[in-house]
């Protein structure tokens, strides 16, 4: 480690490890309080149906059993952050096999699952929609009574016409991206119970506490004060915790028997029941000149969003603002479509509707190269933004812009300088190729309003205290706070405490996700040391009449005025016996932008760039890819803690590669088929390749000692990346991710590449 | 409803359960020691591996008449001080850490067969425990790192 | 929706004929060995509930032994103690190679090849090397002992030569010769376990570089295992070369009918029997230096 005042940038170990490492640390889904009742949920059977009866009698009389619960019990059956479309339990409709129908609660789990299957729901089943562009069509079944059009919009800007008139090159591509499933190891759990002041208090993995809370106060019409949302550490979340899962039925259990109540919900229960990644059907025309200026894009945005709104219209405006890449375009249209189905909800994961976009964008920049014969990362090159520059929809770049230099750096890499290298390989069916990829994230959320506090306790101690909402997901993010507030108060990172998610006792420093709680809550604890700052000026004025301006945190103390050095634990003291109190709060509100007419939160202020080379091994025999390599040049603003920074980037290069290559949610006409981890598979240790990770250090002005967002950066440009390089590696041009084996042999077979190999010999035909 | 006897972390205990009770359904739901994980319940993602007479298995494959007279061992019976502990977290390789106990089981059990695997040999012992997290980098460098090479 | 086994009651027999006897009396009962197949369909509903008869701790159905010729492998001998059998591996390397894939280590540290034998997947990894090496299956009952090749054991998906009061007690193959080299080969969709899209094994008896016989089997392109005859045939008398191994290979389309699946279609099925074929014939021949 580095001088003790010097945590940003030191690679501190994260605090949480040790008690995760040992198995003490407690998840929700190891909380049993009690006397509690174990919860069990009946979900829909079919995609679509109309609910004639629901039959719960003898699920009441079955031996056990404490509360059955309907719709009839939820005081307003309508959840949502955007949309309040979606019911607590479902009333007169199902609308997707995931979708809740009915509570047990009982004495024992076992119980509660034969009692589940007591209950008689009588349906009659209604066609289902389950692509999106039928759902789009007049006569096709209507998923809500509005339509099936949840949020439509289309953009103009520049003279798309003439640019396509003037342009020397023009591709066109149709391109899907698959359902992705988060797959966080840890299902969606939690416990609630009722405290000594009657308030309802819900423990349950979650990335808003906040949030979550106003979501159980309206369905449960309570004041919020009434209820308490705890987030313990979580196994994972990665977007799919970022709406309400299982929160309100705790609450409504708990509510309706005064008993504690657990539900963790079973791996199929998640793959069914929790949100998904918008599959989406994305068709870009895009055009270029001679000497490898992009000129326009014309793009069709098609995102399923399922059979509710969840965040989907949020994620349609990231998909929007990201398409058209990291580069200087003069000109853009943009027709997007949020449109329901009766298919498994989607809503957030890392990346937030970027990555299907940029995997389109960046194939269509590699498929211009080579229309051009230039070097693709030379194309990107010149088309780069810079700091400063007027983005397409005329927003200014004014946060830090490090694509530039991240392209630079991966010009020079001898993964990528090397490429074509004639290395052995060890089988004449095995192919090798090195493809290159850009991506670009806006993190904050952008126009919409962004806040976030934080409150620092001074302890008579000599520690600090720092609470805020942020949840702990695994990123990380505690013990970035402690580094940031050991940074600024010059104390010994161990001196810093951090409680976190408990709305009773954190500030709301707002939603976990959009990879903004560095930026948020480092910068709310900006604004508390100044609050701090003020208040040592205020003691010494008190003390001595004299309002020193210089105040200074050093290693021995705060040092203000004249050459008094007060300990900080001397300073907490003071501060409380006279009265000035020892806690203050920091609050940081993102620049307001104005958001663009047809969107919700574009443009935003700031983004995060990043460039991935992916280097694969292709069997042309069975479509197999294995990835051996992978670089990933970083735009990281300044990194607090090389550590984590590294496990974020690394985790998502991973869940990136599951994206490109395997990660396939096969679901015929609504129905999931693979529901659990032997037929929806992610990555293994053997699957994950040699990762290098190379931070571009881009400073960002507005950022916590030059910090930028860094969660979801990693993902969103590996699987243009991976796929560029197959393309590289066999001639062909695969436009579908995941591009599982199956899917890549049928196109290595249609250009030839199979035959090759088989010769005259080995014809099938 | 069965009594089933074993070593549990070296102490013998006796534990009350429906004889098709899974070992995990045993330490959590009877027990209440949660340092096992539960992440599918099908032997799909190695979160609850634990050692039955040193080797690693799933505790959520593993009934109950099968656990009878045997040891088994578990997170909480790995010291704290070990070194495969100490690079787990040192090296990164802990993020939401739901993963973490299977994974240092899993590891343990190479090390004791193999104290000196080369990474190759720590990706196969591991391909059955699944991470979301970290990319599985950290994870490799640390029971390098734990077993010295 | 999961199914509790909260009131399955499981019976635990001392040895093999208690455990017979067991059988002999409750036909509504299951056999449970390793149970990294059974409790899951189990639990998940795919199998009805029933009682269980545990004979994991029968110590006298875990071997592996080596004479005459043959391997005897008890029953209950688990892909760990497969995979690691210095026997196995020099007698059956292809069965080893099996082993290895079948799962995790977690997996290969419980199921057992009788496990995996009876569960009758057809994409069981370590079937094939079983029908290349013309397995033996030793059938005991209360009634006595008998014997049944492993292609008969196996009349259809699912549907296993043997009756309610039977356990199979032992596996036994043919141990291949000096002059015979094999290869497993496997089809799945990520490096780490995965269920096999296609697999199979491959045997062949060589003379130089001429094929005196040869033995090939695959699995998940049919209800049951199946062995290729046409495939062989072509091999027979032949040199390895890259005109007779793609013949060979397209000769396997003859002895497969797969399925639709959610890991793969029927015809990426028929290409990947033909492709793997050819790849291991490859592989092999290159090692005895035909190529």
């Amino acid at each position: 480690m580095t001088s003790k005042s010097s945590y940003v940038g030191a690679p501190v170990v994260r605090r949480d490890a040790f008690e995760k490492a040992t198995g003490t640390a407690m998840y929700a889904s190891d909380l049993f309080p009690d006397d509690f009742l174990w919860v069990s949920v009946l979900r829909s059977r079919y995609p679509h149906a109309h609910i004639r009866r629901i039959d719960t009698a003898k699920a009441r009389l079955h031996a056990g059993v404490v509360a059955v619960l309907t719709h009839e019990d939820v005081p307003v059956n309508r959840f949502g952050v955007f949309v309040k479309d979606r019911p607590v339990l479902c009333d007169d409709r199902v609308r997707y096999i995931g979708d809740p129908v009915a509570l047990v609660a009982a004495e024992t789990r076992e119980a509660a699952l034969e009692a589940v299957k007591m209950i008689e729901v009588d349906y009659e089943e209604l066609p289902a929609v389950t692509d999106p562009i039928s759902a789009l069509r007049a006569d096709s079944p209507k998923v809500h009574e509005g339509g099936n059009v949840c949020r439509q919009t289309s953009l103009r800007f520049g003279d798309v016409e003439g640019a396509f008139a003037r342009a020397d090159v023009v591709v066109e591509g149709t391109y899907t991206t698959g359902t992705q499933i988060h797959a966080f190891l840890e299902t969606e759990a939690g416990i609630s119970y009722l405290d000594e002041k009657g308030r309802v208090v819900v423990v349950a993995g979650g990335q808003s506490p906040h949030r979550d809370r106003a979501e159980i106060a309206h369905a449960l019409n309570l004041p919020p004060e009434r209820v308490r949302v705890i987030t313990p550490y979580v196994g994972g979340a990665f977007g799919g915790k970022d709406d309400v899962t299982v929160q309100i039925h705790l609450a409504l259990v708990t509510m309706k028997t005064g008993r504690p109540a657990r539900l963790v919900l079973s791996r199929e229960e998640s793959m069914l029941s929790g949100t998904k990644r918008h599959p989406a059907i994305i068709k870009m025309r895009t055009a270029a000149s001679r000497d490898g200026r992009l000129l326009a894009n014309e793009v069709e945005i098609v995102y399923d969003t399922g059979a509710y709104a969840a965040l989907g219209p949020a994620v349609l405006d990231v998909a929007i603002e990201n398409c058209n890449g990291p580069y200087r375009i003069s000109s853009a249209k943009i027709d997007a479509y949020l449109v329901y189905t009766n298919n498994m909800v989607a809503s957030a994961f890392r990346g937030f509707g970027a990555p299907q976009v940029m995997f389109a964008m960046e194939r269509q920049i590699d498929r211009i190269a080579r229309r051009i014969g230039i070097d693709p990362i030379e194309l990107r090159l010149i088309n780069a933004i810079r700091k400063g520059d007027v983005y397409v929809f005329g927003n200014r770049m004014e946060g830090s812009v490090g694509i530039y230099d991240c392209l630079r750096i991966a010009r020079e890499h001898p993964l990528w300088r090397e490429r074509r290298s004639g290395e052995g390989l060890e089988y004449p069916w095995l192919r090798r190729g090195v493809g290159v990829a850009a991506g670009m994230k806006g993190y904050t959320i952008g126009a919409l309003p962004d806040r976030g506090s934080v409150s620092v306790e001074l302890r008579r101690d000599g520690s600090i205290a720092v609470s805020g909402s942020f949840t702990e997901i695994g990123q990380g993010v505690v013990e970035s706070v402690a580094q940031l507030t050991a940074e600024l108060f010059k104390v010994p990172v161990g001196k810093v405490h951090v409680l976190f998610a408990d709305t009773e006792r954190s500030p709301d420093t707002s939603v976990t996700s959009a990879s903004r709680q560095i930026f948020l809550a480092g910068n709310a604890l900006r604004k508390a040391f100044e609050e701090v700052v003020e208040r040592v000026r205020d003691l010494i004025e008190l003390d001595t009449g004299r309002r020193p301006t210089g105040v200074t945190f050093t290693e021995e103390g705060v040092v203000a005025g004249a050459d008094e050095v007060i300990p900080l634990g001397e300073l907490a003291e003071r501060l409380e016996s006279r009265g000035l109190g020892r806690t203050v709060i920091g609050t940081y509100e993102v620049p307001k932008v104005e958001p663009i007419a047809g969107t919700l939160e574009i443009p935003h202020l700031f983004f995060m760039f990043g460039v991935t080379i992916a280097e694969v091994i292709v069997n042309v025999l069975t479509g197999s890819v294995t990835v051996p390599r992978v670089v990933a040049v970083i735009d990281a603003g300044r990194v607090i803690n090389p550590i984590n920074f590294t496990g974020q980037i690394e985790g998502a290069v991973v869940q990136g590669l599951g994206y490109a290559l395997m990660e396939e949610a096969k679901i015929v006409n609504g129905y999931l088929q693979t529901k659990d981890l032997s037929t929806y598979l992610i990555p293994s240790s053997k699957d994950a390749p040699e990762i290098e990770v190379i931070p571009v250090e881009s400073y960002e002005e507005e950022g916590p000692f030059g910090a930028k967002g860094i969660g979801e950066v990693g993902i969103l440009s590996v699987a243009p990346a991976v796929v560029n390089a197959v393309a590289e590696a066999c001639g062909v041009e695969p436009t579908s991710i995941p591009l599982t084996p199956e899917k890549l042999y049928w196109l290595l077979k249609e250009v030839g590449v199979v035959d090759k190999i088989r010769g005259a010999g080995g014809r099938l035909e | 409803m069965g009594e089933f006897r074993f070593l549990l972390n070296g102490k013998v205990v006796t534990v009350k359960a429906p004889p098709c009770y899974t070992l995990l359904e045993v330490l959590r739901y009877v027990l209440r020691m949660t340092g096992t994980k539960e992440g599918c319940a099908r032997g799909d993602c190695g979160e609850c591996t634990v050692l039955l007479d040193g080797e690693p298995v799933h505790a959520c494959l593993t009934v109950m008449t099968q656990v009878e007279g045997r040891s088994v061992t578990t997170i909480e019976g790995i010291d704290p001080q070990h070194p495969l502990v100490r690079a787990f977290v040192e090296a990164g390789a802990v993020q939401c850490g739901h993963c973490t106990p299977g994974l240092i089981i899993s590891s343990y059990a190479l090390l004791s067969r193999n104290p000196s695997p080369t990474e190759e040999e720590v990706r196969e012992a591991i391909r059955g425990n699944l991470c979301r997290c970290t990319g599985y980098s950290k994870i490799v460098r640390a029971v390098l790192s734990a077993a010295g090479v | 929706m999961e199914v509790p086994l909260h009131d399955v009651d499981v019976l635990v027999p001392k040895n093999l004929t208690e455990a017979l006897r067991i059988l002999s009396e409750r036909r509504d009962i299951r056999v449970l060995a390793g149970g990294t197949d059974l409790l899951v369909q189990l639990r998940s509903g795919a199998v009805s509930k029933s009682d269980l008869i545990d004979i994991s701790r029968l110590q006298e159905l875990r071997y592996i032994r080596h004479s005459d010729g043959y391997i005897a492998i008890g029953a209950l001998t688990t892909y760990s103690d497969i995979a690691g059998s210095d026997i196995v591996r020099r007698y059956a390397p292809l069965l080893a190679e099996a082993a290895e894939t079948v799962g995790s280590v977690q997996i290969m540290n419980k199921g057992t090849i009788g496990g995996n034998v009876i569960n009758a997947s057809p994409a069981a990894d370590s079937l094939p090397p079983l029908y290349v090496l013309d397995a033996k299956l030793k059938l005991v009952s209360v009634d006595g002992t008998r014997a049944v090749g492993i292609s008969d054991f196996y009349r259809g998906y699912k549907k296993l030569e043997i009756r309610p009061n039977e356990l199979l007690a032992e596996v036994r193959l043919r141990a291949m010769g000096a002059g015979e080299v094999g290869h497993f080969f496997k089809h799945g969709l990520r490096q780490g376990d995965a269920i096999s899209v296609v697999n199979g094994a491959v045997v062949l008896d060589l003379d130089g570089d001429k094929v005196v016989n040869a033995a090939i089997a695959l699995g998940a392109v049919a209800p049951t295992v199946v062995r290729a005859p046409e495939a062989e045939r072509v091999l027979k008398g032949k040199r390895l070369s890259e005109d007779v191994m793609w013949e060979a290979s397209r000769e396997v389309l003859k002895s497969i009918s797969p399925i639709d699946d959610v890991r793969g279609s029927a015809a990426y099925r028929r290409e990947l029997s033909v492709n793997y074929l050819y790849m291991t014939l490859w592989r092999l021949a290159r090692e005895v230096g035909a190529l």
